[in-house]
C-alpha cells in the first residue's frame, strides 16, 4: 500500500496527531481523556506511518528494542509510583497531599499526571508492538531477535 | 494496616514486566530468578498469614479512599488460605519448570516469556482472591484469563494453539456475562463494593427481583465457564492436557479454583447465604456439580492419554468444590475450601509425576505404563500417593476434605450427596488404581533402576507427596483456617 | 408496554447487541467471525453500562462553573477498563488466529476439526 497521496497526507498529519495525543495524556487529570486515550492516539500515529510506508520504515522510527523498554518501564513506573505511597506510610497508590495544588490547573493533582504519563507510555508502546506484529502476520521469529 | 498482600501483587507484576528486559541478556538465569521471586512471594504470603493470625482480619484501601467510594481489598481467612495455597504451589511448580521447560518450549527466549506470563497469572490469582469489589474481580479475572490462555498457547504445537483459542473464546463469553451481571447489579444497587452491595441488595431484590436474579445466573454461568463447572467444561481437557506440564499443574491446581472462590465470594458475601438459599440456585449448582463429578470420572475412565485423563479428573474434582459451596452448611463449605488446597496439592503432584514420566521416557499412553514402577520408582511412588489421596483413602489429604463434605451433606439434610461422594470415590478408584497396579505389579522388569531425574523435578514431587501424607494425618491447622474462612462466608 | 420499551430503547438495543454477539460467537465456524461476535457482544455491554450512568440533560463530569447535573462518571470509567480488556482479548485472539492459519491454512473451525482428524 505505497501511495504518494497517502504518504504525503500522513506525513502532514503526523505532528498534529502526536501533539494531540500528548495533550490528551497531560490533561488527563483535568479533562476527559488520560493515559489510555492519549496513548492510543499516539500509537495511531505510529501505526498509520507503518501502514503507509511499510513496517520496516516504521521500525526505524520506533525500534523494537525501544518499544519493549517503554512497555516494561511504563508498568514499572506505575508500580514504583504506587510504592511511594507505602514509603510515606500511607496505603498503596496514595496521592501526595502537598502536590495537589489548585483544581483545574495543569500542574495539580499530585501523582495522577505522572500515573497517566506512565500509562500513556505503556499503552502507546503496547499498541504499536501489537499492530506491528499483526501487520507482519506472524513472520517475525522471536528466536532471531 | 499491613501492606504485605498488596506488595505480593506488586512484586509479581513487577517481575512480569521486568523479566522481558532482564531476559535480553542471553546469560540471564530466568529460571532461578523466577524461583527466587516466587520464594519471596511465599514469604510475603506467610508473613501476611502470621500478621492476620496475630491481629485479625482487616480491609485495605489503596489510595487511602474509604469504601464504598474507594477500592476495598479484604484480607480475611479465605484470602490468607488461598494466598498460601497459590504461592506454595507456585514455588514448587516453578522449581519443577526449571528442569522441564527446555524440552517443552525449545531454546531461545521462550522461557523468559513463559516466566513473565506465569507471574502475570500469579499476580491475577493473588488479586482475585483479595478483591472485595466486583469490578476488580472482573479485571483480575481477565488478566488471569489472558495469561492462562497464553501459557497454553506458548508451546509451539498446533494442538496447543487450537486448545488455547477454544479456551479464549469460551472465557471471553464468560467474562462478557460477568460484566453484564455486574452492570445489572450496579444498576439497581449503585455500588460495586461487595460489602455495600450486601446491604443494598435485599431492598433492591424486593423492587427489581429480575435484575438481581438474572445477574446471579450470569455470574454462575460466566464464572462457571471459567471454573469448568460441568456442562461448561468443554475447553478444559484440551487446554490442560496439551499445555506444558508446569502450566497444566498450575492451571488445574490453581486457576479453576480461584474462579470458583470468586463466584463463592460474590454469592456468599454480596448476595448473602440467606438470599442465596431462598432462591433455588444452590440446588441447580448441586445438580450440575453432581453431574460433573460423575461425568468427569466416567470420561476419565475412557481416556488413553495420561494427561488427558488427569484433565478430565479435574472436571470431577471441581465438582466437589462446587458441591461443598452449594450445600450452604458450615461443614460443606469447610470441605469445599479444604478441597481447594488438597486438590491443588494432589493434582499438581499427579501432573508433575506424569510430566516426569513423559520427560524421561516420552510415554503418554496409559497402557504403556506397565512396569514403570521398576523404571521410575520414586516418580511412580509419588504418583501413587497422589492417586490414593484422589480416591480418598483415609490417611491422605483427599480423605479429609471428602469427610467434611459428607458431614456437610448430612447437616444440610441431603444424605443423597453422601452417596454421591462415596460412589464417585469408587469411580476415581476405577481409573487410578489400574495405573498404579500395572506400574508396580503388571509387568516385572528384570532389574530395578533409579529414576535419574534432575533434582529440580524430584524435590517438588517429594514435597508435594509429603504434604499429601502429612495433611492426611495431621489436618488440624488447615481445617482450623478453613473453618475460620467458612465462618466469614456464612455470616 | 410498547411505550415502556421505547423509552428504554437503549437497554433493549444493548441486549439485542449482546445476543447477536453471543449467537455469532457460538454458532459461526469462521474464527474471525467469532472474534467479531465477541466485539459485538462487548459493545452491547458497554452500551448497557453507559446508559445506566446517563442522566438526561446532565453535562460531562468536569467541575466547571455553571454546570448543574452531571452524568455518572463511574460507568464510563469502568467501560474504559472494559474496552482495554476487550482490546487485549481481541488482539490475543487475532494473534492465535494468525498462528492457526499458519498451521492449518484455513480459519474455519469445522475444516480445522476435519484436518485434525484423529490426531491427539
Amino acid at each position: 500500500m505505497q501511495s504518494v497521496v497517502l504518504q504525503t497526507v500522513i506525513k502532514l498529519l503526523l505532528p498534529f496527531i502526536q501533539v494531540y495525543g500528548l495533550y490528551i495524556i497531560f490533561h488527563g487529570h483535568i479533562s476527559p481523556g488520560g493515559g489510555f486515550a492519549g496513548g492510543a492516539v499516539m500509537a495511531a500515529s505510529f501505526v498509520l506511518f507503518a501502514m503507509s510506508y511499510g513496517v520496516g520504515e516504521g521500525f526505524k522510527r520506533l525500534p523494537r528494542l525501544i518499544a519493549q523498554w517503554l512497555e516494561s518501564l511504563g508498568g514499572l513506573i506505575y508500580i514504583a509510583l504506587g510504592l511511594t505511597g507505602i514509603l510515606r506510610g500511607a496505603a498503596f497508590l496514595t496521592n501526595v497531599p502537598e502536590w495537589l495544588g489548585q483544581a483545574g490547573q495543569l500542574f495539580s493533582a499530585g501523582l495522577i499526571p505522572l500515573l497517566t504519563t506512565a500509562i500513556g507510555l505503556k499503552v502507546c508502546s503496547t499498541i504499536v508492538t501489537l499492530l506491528y506484529h499483526l501487520l507482519e502476520e506472524g513472520h517475525y521469529d522471536s528466536q532471531t531477535d | 494496616m499491613n501492606h504485605l498482600p498488596v506488595l505480593l501483587v506488586a512484586l509479581y507484576l513487577a517481575a512480569a514486566l521486568g523479566l522481558p528486559l532482564l531476559g535480553r541478556n542471553k546469560k540471564f538465569p530466568a529460571g532461578l530468578f523466577a524461583v527466587g521471586v516466587a520464594g519471596c512471594g511465599l514469604i510475603l504470603a506467610a508473613a501476611s498469614a502470621w500478621h492476620v493470625a496475630g491481629t485479625g482480619t482487616y480491609s485495605y484501601f489503596p489510595g487511602g479512599h474509604q469504601a464504598p467510594l474507594g477500592i476495598e481489598i479484604t484480607i480475611d481467612w479465605v484470602t490468607v488460605f488461598l494466598h498460601l495455597t497459590i504461592n506454595l504451589l507456585a514455588v514448587l511448580v516453578l522449581i519443577y519448570s526449571t528442569a522441564d521447560l527446555s524440552r517443552e518450549l525449545g531454546g531461545g527466549r521462550a522461557k523468559t516469556w513463559y516466566y513473565s506470563l506465569f507471574f502475570l497469572l500469579l499476580a491475577a490469582l493473588n488479586g482475585i482472591v483479595m478483591a472485595f469489589d466486583l469490578f476488580n474481580i472482573f479485571v483480575f479475572t481477565e488478566i488471569g484469563t489472558i495469561a492462562a490462555c497464553a501459557l497454553v498457547a506458548i508451546r509451539p504445537k498446533r494442538l496447543c494453539v487450537e486448545a488455547a483459542f477454544k479456551y479464549l473464546v469460551l472465557s471471553a463469553l464468560g467474562s462478557g456475562m460477568v460484566l453484564l451481571g455486574i452492570g445489572l447489579l450496579y444498576m439497581v444497587t449503585g455500588y460495586l463494593n461487595i460489602g455495600a452491595m450486601a446491604q443494598a441488595l435485599p431492598k433492591a431484590f424486593a423492587m427489581y427481583p429480575w435484575n438481581v436474579l438474572v445477574a446471579l445466573s450470569l455470574f454462575v454461568i460466566g464464572l462457571g465457564t471459567k471454573a469448568a463447572l460441568f456442562p461448561l467444561h468443554v475447553w478444559l481437557p484440551d487446554a490442560h492436557s496439551s499445555a506444558p506440564t508446569p502450566s497444566s499443574a498450575a492451571l488445574s491446581g490453581l486457576v479453576i479454583k480461584v474462579y470458583a472462590v470468586a463466584m463463592a465470594r460474590i454469592i456468599f458475601q454480596a448476595y448473602g447465604a440467606e438470599l442465596f438459599s431462598r432462591i433455588p440456585v444452590p440446588d441447580v449448582i448441586l445438580v450440575f456439580s453432581t453431574a460433573g463429578i460423575f461425568a468427569g470420572s466416567v470420561l476419565a475412565i475412557g481416556q488413553t492419554d495420561i494427561k488427558r485423563m488427569l484433565a478430565y479428573s479435574s472436571v470431577a474434582q471441581i465438582g466437589y468444590i462446587f458441591l461443598g459451596f452449594a450445600l450452604v452448611t458450615m461443614n460443606g463449605i469447610v470441605g469445599g475450601i479444604l478441597h481447594i488446597f488438597c486438590h491443588a496439592v494432589m493434582k499438581s503432584l499427579l501432573f508433575l509425576a506424569a510430566g516426569a514420566i513423559i520427560f524421561k521416557t516420552g510415554i503418554r499412553k496409559i497402557e504403556d505404563l506397565a512396569g514403570m514402577g521398576y523404571r521410575m520408582p520414586l516418580t511412580m511412588a509419588a504418583f501413587s500417593i497422589g492417586a490414593l489421596s484422589m480416591v480418598g483413602i483415609p490417611g491422605f489429604s483427599g480423605f479429609i476434605s471428602k469427610y467434611y463434605l459428607a458431614f456437610g451433606a448430612l447437616a444440610a439434610d441431603k444424605p443423597v450427596y453422601v452417596a454421591v461422594i462415596l460412589l464417585s470415590s469408587l469411580l476415581n478408584a476405577v481409573y487410578f488404581f489400574p495405573i498404579v497396579v500395572r506400574a508396580f505389579f503388571g509387568h516385572k522388569e528384570k532389574q530395578m533402576t533409579w529414576d535419574r531425574l534432575p533434582w529440580a523435578m524430584t524435590v517438588p514431587m517429594v514435597v508435594l507427596a509429603a504434604l499429601t501424607v502429612i495433611l492426611g494425618i495431621l489436618p488440624g491447622g488447615l481445617v482450623r483456617i478453613a473453618e475460620l474462612a467458612a465462618g466469614a462466608w456464612l455470616n | 408496554m410498547i411505550a415502556k420499551l421505547i423509552s428504554n430503547m437503549h437497554f433493549l438495543t444493548a441486549m439485542v447487541l449482546f445476543l447477536i454477539g453471543f449467537h455469532t460467537m457460538l454458532t459461526h465456524s469462521n474464527l474471525i467471525k467469532k472474534v467479531m461476535g465477541m466485539n459485538i457482544m462487548e459493545t452491547g455491554i458497554f452500551l448497557f453500562f453507559i446508559s445506566v450512568g446517563y442522566v438526561r440533560g446532565g453535562s460531562s463530569p468536569i467541575a466547571v462553573p455553571g454546570a448543574e447535573g452531571y452524568i455518572n462518571p463511574l460507568p464510563s470509567a469502568l467501560i474504559l477498563t472494559g474496552i482495554v480488556v476487550s482490546v487485549s482479548l481481541t488482539a490475543f485472539a487475532l494473534a492465535l488466529i494468525v498462528k492457526l492459519y499458519n498451521y492449518y491454512g484455513t480459519v474455519d473451525a469445522d475444516k480445522i476439526m476435519q484436518l485434525r482428524g484423529g490426531e491427539e
